[in-house]
């Protein structure tokens, strides 16, 4: 049953897979499964694990459940009134309401039908309660008495549901798919009296009571098209987007110690003064340092369209790390001395610079592309000389990583200094990297 | 029997229904609810409110930087376990020669190791079923913290250290956990495949109106309005620092000090705004955009 979902859902960039099924499953059993709109709840518990999922998935939900393909720049209301789906749905619909209504309106009532959760039933069927008491004069007409008593059992008939064994729900949730699938009859089935949804549009709607969905439809619509809901392509370079994410990255170089400890040593040094009475000695363990040197490639037209991106990341990087960054500038690449300022006029040697503590960590940044006598002996030296010295050191390259292999001073590099793309992934890469040639040592 | 049912907020606090409804399935199924969103949208109020409203026992972890497992469940307390058993020496030398002056291990018995075992909220939470257990800022935690909390999240046991004691919980009776997260690192995908993911949104104009009123009850109709076109402006800038619920009512706390026909000139001429913009360089830039300049933060009159 359902068994295709997970791969469906894994078709559009979501995480799903056989768990995702066992946990439907153990949520039809507790009975938070009763209509479509709990399917899209639930799952999205499930299935939706940062905002940007969310896109996806409702694309993948309408896709997988209701038949709804939706392209690329679609909007929501678009894709539905194209959808086969919804033809079918409106013309029972239009039917039974008996009178005229605008695409806008059938698309609301559409979706707020496909949204409706037993959350909004319950409501609902309270509300009921309340209003039948609160209108005895609703007996002295005779076709609204039916009517009324017509929702009665039909709310009877969703109490029932939850009743419904897990297998039949499942069954009934199959084949209606399949239905929509195979696109042919009985596709209005999937809502309404015979479908999953015992509370379609001829139950309390028909009745006056006011059936809307608790902005789940609402929610669907703006998700669609919304960038916060769309995912920034994590692989792509930098920029205010995703230079967050690169950040939470970076803080990975933090690492963490313990703050006090037993001083083993000192607790035995006094306990034999004492003849042999140990009281425990404390000591606080200090924090590593987490020192940082950025070198940054800031001459050439190559790096041109990257200065707005490196400084953007370099400048957070600052706020973060105020007081254990040290920053030189250099031009395509390094010889015997670095800039301690942008315009590249006061340097320092190569030797100051290896001078430093061999626990900083050096970040190169660069697009590594230049005329390759410009790498000539003296530069290959430093870049020899400087991930000797300090073990944690990497490259984070702003050039798209596809043109690597036709850059052939990139090729180069990359075997002296570990060389990972200026990308959110790659900083984290870099990050991971750099940390587990920590404890090597 | 937990308590698994819908809880829609309370007089206080303003549920959104898709969160109530995650909350609700999370309880259910027994699983963490992982609430994430922008800074001050009420992720960590959520369970204080639910715990008060239900009249629920509350166990609250704040994550920091150097927090790690044994710190959430429970510890072995290897240094008071030391002094206690040196002292019974010490105390056994002292009677020998006489004196009667003792020091004291508490109610501690060395002989008992469990007297030894300092439980973390974690502990305390699994052992009184129905309870909530609030995990605060996940983010902030090593690399390394939510990975180790998966074993105790998907076992419902957690073994005492040394002791040996086992505090169980039965599925029916798991607390319910809520974490929340900022988003400052990105969370193991094994450890959110755990949880019940939510995205609390930023909540739109009519919602953020009932949540001041839930707040801030009997304020200035007119005030709040005026307050909010300033506020959802100043959103709308682009700000690198947004405000945020939390700062809005901040503002209105100031404001509602002050008589409305007055608050209302101040708000218009941006008065107290430090309270909603927090860097410079935001400051600046709302300086540039709407035209108002370094006096505001200040007192205009």
């Amino acid at each position: 049953m359902l068994s295709s979902l997970p791969e469906h859902f894994r078709s559009h960039g979501l995480k799903a897979d056989v768990r995702t099924l066992l946990l439907l499953r153990k949520a039809m059993q507790k009975g938070l499964v009763k209509t479509l709109g709990d399917i899209y709840n639930v799952l999205k518990g499930i299935i939706v694990k940062e905002s940007s999922d969310l896109g996806p998935f409702t694309k993948a939900y309408y896709a997988y459940f209701l038949y709804i393909p939706i392209k690329p720049g679609q909007t929501l209301e678009d894709a539905i009134l194209r959808s086969e789906t919804f033809q079918k749905w409106k013309t029972d619909y239009v039917e039974e309401a008996d009178r005229d209504f605008t695409d806008e309106e059938l698309v609301s009532t559409f979706l707020d039908e496909v949204h409706l959760t037993s959350y909004d039933i319950k409501e609902v069927v309270s509300g009921k309660e309340i209003w039948d008491k609160d209108n005895p004069d609703q007996e002295d007409s005779d076709p609204m008495d039916e009517d009324g008593e017509v929702a009665e059992r039909k709310l009877d008939k969703m109490a029932d549901y939850s009743e419904l064994s897990l297998e039949e729900l499942l069954e009934r949730m199959e084949k209606v798919r399949e239905q929509q699938k195979t696109r042919h009859g009985g596709g209005s089935h999937w809502i309404g009296t015979g479908g999953i949804s015992p509370y379609g549009h001829g139950g309390a709607a028909k009745n006056g009571i006011r059936v809307g969905g608790q902005g789940g439809g609402k929610m669907a619509r703006k998700v669609m098209g919304d960038k916060n809901y769309f995912p920034i392509d994590r692989n792509s370079t930098l920029n205010d987007n995703n230079i967050d994410a690169a950040l939470a990255s970076i803080k990975g170089v933090i690492e963490e110690s313990a703050t006090e400890k037993l001083d083993v040593p000192q607790t035995i040094k006094s306990g034999l003064k004492r003849g042999g009475l140990f009281i425990p000695e404390m000591s606080s363990e200090k924090n590593e340092e987490l020192k940082i040197i950025v070198l940054i490639d800031n001459g050439g037209y190559s790096m041109a369209p990257y200065v707005r991106t490196v400084q953007n990341l370099f400048r957070k990087m600052r706020t973060r790390f105020a007081h254990d960054l040290e920053v030189y500038y250099f031009h395509n690449t390094i010889y015997d001395r670095v800039y301690t300022d942008e315009r590249r006029t006061k340097a320092i040697s190569i030797e100051k610079l290896l001078s430093h503590n061999k626990d900083y960590r050096v970040f190169i940044m660069g697009d590594a592309a230049m005329a390759p006598y410009e790498i000539n002996s003296l530069s290959m030296e430093s870049l020899k000389a400087i991930p000797q010295k300090f073990k944690k050191c990497v490259w984070l390259n702003p050039e798209p990583l596809k043109y690597w292999p036709h850059t052939y001073t990139i090729q180069l590099i990359k075997q002296l200094i570990p060389m990972f793309p200026l990308t959110p992934a790659g900083i984290e890469r870099a990050v991971r990297s750099m940390n587990s040639k920590g404890t090597e040592n | 029997m937990a308590e698994t049912s819908h809880w829609t907020g309370s007089e206080k606090y303003l549920c959104d229904p898709a969160l109530a409804q995650a909350f609700h399935m999370a309880r259910t199924l027994g699983m963490p609810l992982l609430i994430e969103g922008e800074p001050g949208t009420g992720k960590t109020e959520l369970p204080i409110h639910y715990a008060k409203d239900r009249g629920l026992d509350l166990e609250v972890y704040p994550v920091g930087s150097k927090s790690n497992v044994e710190q959430f469940v429970a510890r072995f307390d290897h240094v008071k376990y030391l002094r206690d058993s040196q002292i019974e020496i010490l105390n056994a030398q002292r009677e020998e020669k006489g004196l009667d002056n003792k020091l004291t291990t508490g109610d501690r018995n060395p002989e008992s190791l469990k007297d030894y075992v300092v439980k973390g909220p974690a502990a305390v939470a699994y052992s009184k079923p129905n309870s909530v257990l609030l995990i605060d800022e996940i983010d902030k935690a090593p690399r390394e913290f939510p990975n180790d909390l998966l074993y105790a999240l998907s076992h419902r046991k957690f073994i005492m250290p040394e002791s040996g004691e086992i505090i169980e919980v039965s599925e029916e009776d798991m607390p319910a956990i809520v974490i929340t997260s900022n988003r400052e690192q990105e969370l193991p995908t094994a450890f959110k495949g755990r949880c019940i993911y939510h995205y609390i949104d930023f909540p739109d104009q009519d919602t953020m109106n009932k949540i001041i009123d839930k707040h801030h009850p009997g304020m200035d109709e007119k005030v709040v309005r005026v307050a909010l076109d300033v506020f959802y402006h100043l959103r709308r800038l682009g700000l690198e620092r947004a405000p945020t619920t939390r700062e809005i009512l901040n503002w209105l706390k100031y404001m509602s000090q002050i008589a409305p026909a007055e608050a209302v000139k101040k708000i218009s001429g941006l008065e107290g705004i430090g309270a909603l913009i927090k860097t410079q360089e935001d400051m600046e830039r709302v300086g540039r955009m709407i035209g108002a300049d370094e006096s505001f933060g200040t007192n205009l009159n």
